[in-house]
């Protein structure tokens, strides 16, 4: 029996002094599955993908992430092993060019120049961001924002991608080429939840689409 | 309703925080700074603040404070000596008092501070206007109080991506944490740019000082509890400052 990698039991969350967003939701995702995550606006997707990573802690029930409880965990530890994609990419931006943006990690990670350099040019050329390289982040597109976040976060070598709205901002080939890439780590064994509304994009890539509605999952198809 | 001091006109409360702060300010006395800290505490309380949150989360800072008092403390040295390293005081008498009203003065401003947190910007901005302060000057303090959670909000976003990067800020040694934390002035002063730009376009595209004149369709009226505030919290500043001076 494959052991889940992420685990909600029983996951209840409201923001402050507001109704619950999420309702006693429990849930199982898998390393091996893409799963898509749908559902009107409004209907707890975002709050599901924070609650998952950690961002935000559930005032009920419990999230276990790769068989450890996230509430022992620190946020540092939980984004070793989860990437996440923020629905604004401009909020998870920071460094004063593409390439320090890109390198941040690494280098407090203790990685050695040249591998550095190495990781930074794959990174580039693979979402197409050599031309920007040396660009102030915050002058880039929303779509060169979309794709600069994504590649901070692959190299941080996650196991698990949480990616809410990740085509938001891309035009037909940058959506191609990004799905492209989510297959290429599928087939390395990154386990993905995409929380989306583009049914088109999700429809081709995933394995499991979960449906949601007033903060509860009403569908699960796999 | 609101009764009592939630019922207050925000003018009222600019009177007041006015009032506190400025006796924080000017005080020296030690037990005369609690006793308005004190009155600041259970005002704040009465008008609803959410100071016990507010209390909650400066605990965080709490070190600051205690830091503060100690700076203050060997920077400005006076009386007996209390710790003493190799034949210099660190730490005296008189420092401490000195540090200690100052931790006192400080959070006397920020509690009282609270208590303006209890109406919202666009009743700040009218009270202003009523007041015949110009209203471009009365919107620029709404803007600030409105954008001042959303900076606190970029300041968190920036630590969680940071976070989500796989890094433990708690232990990577204390140089590459300031290297770290200078990575939040940008996105924070960007942010903030690019806020005000698009404000003042939206601004100019609502034909914001279009006309000389303005008319507002809030009009705020004090009542009998507003004067009494006013006036006690003058008549009681002012005496305190003339008896301790």
């Amino acid at each position: 029996m494959v052991e889940p990698y992420i685990e909600l039991d029983d996951v209840s969350f409201a923001y402050e002094r507001c109704a619950p967003v999420i309702q006693a939701l429990s849930l199982k995702l898998y390393k091996e599955q893409f799963t898509a995550i749908t559902g009107p606006n409004g209907s707890g997707k975002t709050t599901l993908g924070k609650v998952m990573t950690g961002i935000l802690r559930p005032q009920k029930g419990r999230v276990i992430i790769c068989g450890k409880d996230s509430a022992d965990m620190k946020l540092g530890e939980i984004g070793r092993r989860i990437g996440y994609l923020f629905q604004n990419p401009a909020l998870q931006i920071f460094a004063p060019t593409v390439r320090e943006e890109i390198s941040f990690a690494l280098e407090l990670k203790g990685y050695s120049k040249e591998e550095i350099d190495s990781e930074i040019s794959r990174s580039l050329k693979n979402f197409d961001l050599v031309h920007r390289s040396d660009a102030f982040p915050f002058k880039l597109s929303r779509g060169e924002k979309q794709r600069l976040a994504i590649a901070a976060m692959l190299v941080n070598k996650p196991d698990f991608l949480i990616l809410d709205e990740p085509t938001t901002g891309l035009d037909m080939e940058r959506r191609r080429v990004l799905s492209d890439i989510l297959l290429g780590l599928k087939k390395k064994g990154i386990g993905m939840a995409v929380i989306s509304h583009d049914r088109a994009f999700v429809a081709c890539l995933a394995d499991r689409t979960i449906r949601m509605y007033g903060g509860e999952i009403v569908e699960d198809r796999t | 309703m609101k009764t009592g001091l939630k019922g207050l006109d925000p003018r009222s409360k600019l009177v007041l925080v006015l009032c506190l702060s400025t006796l924080g300010v000017f005080i020296q006395d030690i037990g005369i700074l609690t006793a308005v800290l004190c009155a600041s505490i259970v005002l704040s309380a009465a008008s609803g603040s959410r100071l016990f949150v507010l209390i909650k989360k400066f605990r965080r800072i709490l070190w600051l404070f205690v830091a503060i008092a100690v700076i203050q403390s060997v920077f400005a040295p006076s009386g007996r000596a209390l710790v003493n390293l190799g034949g210099i005081k660190l730490i005296t008498a008189g420092g401490l008092y000195k540090g200690v009203a100052m931790v006192l003065r400080m959070s006397i401003v920020m509690v009282s501070a609270t208590i303006m947190a209890t109406s919202n910007s666009r009743e700040i901005v009218q009270g202003l206007v009523q007041w015949k302060v110009p209203y471009e000057i009365a919107f620029m303090v709404s803007v600030a109080i409105r954008f001042l959670p959303l900076l606190t909000d970029e300041i968190k976003n920036v630590v969680t991506a940071v976070q989500l990067r796989g890094i433990e800020l708690d232990r990577i040694p204390a140089r590459q944490r300031l290297k770290v934390y200078s990575y939040l002035i940008m996105p924070v002063v960007s942010g903030a740019v690019i806020k005000s730009r698009e404000l003042a376009t939206t601004m100019e595209t609502r034909a914001f000082r279009a006309y000389p004149k303005r008319t507002s369709y809030m009009v705020l009226t004090m009542n009998r509890n507003d004067y009494a505030v006013i006036t006690t919290s003058l008549v009681i500043s002012i005496l305190t400052l003339y008896i301790t001076h």
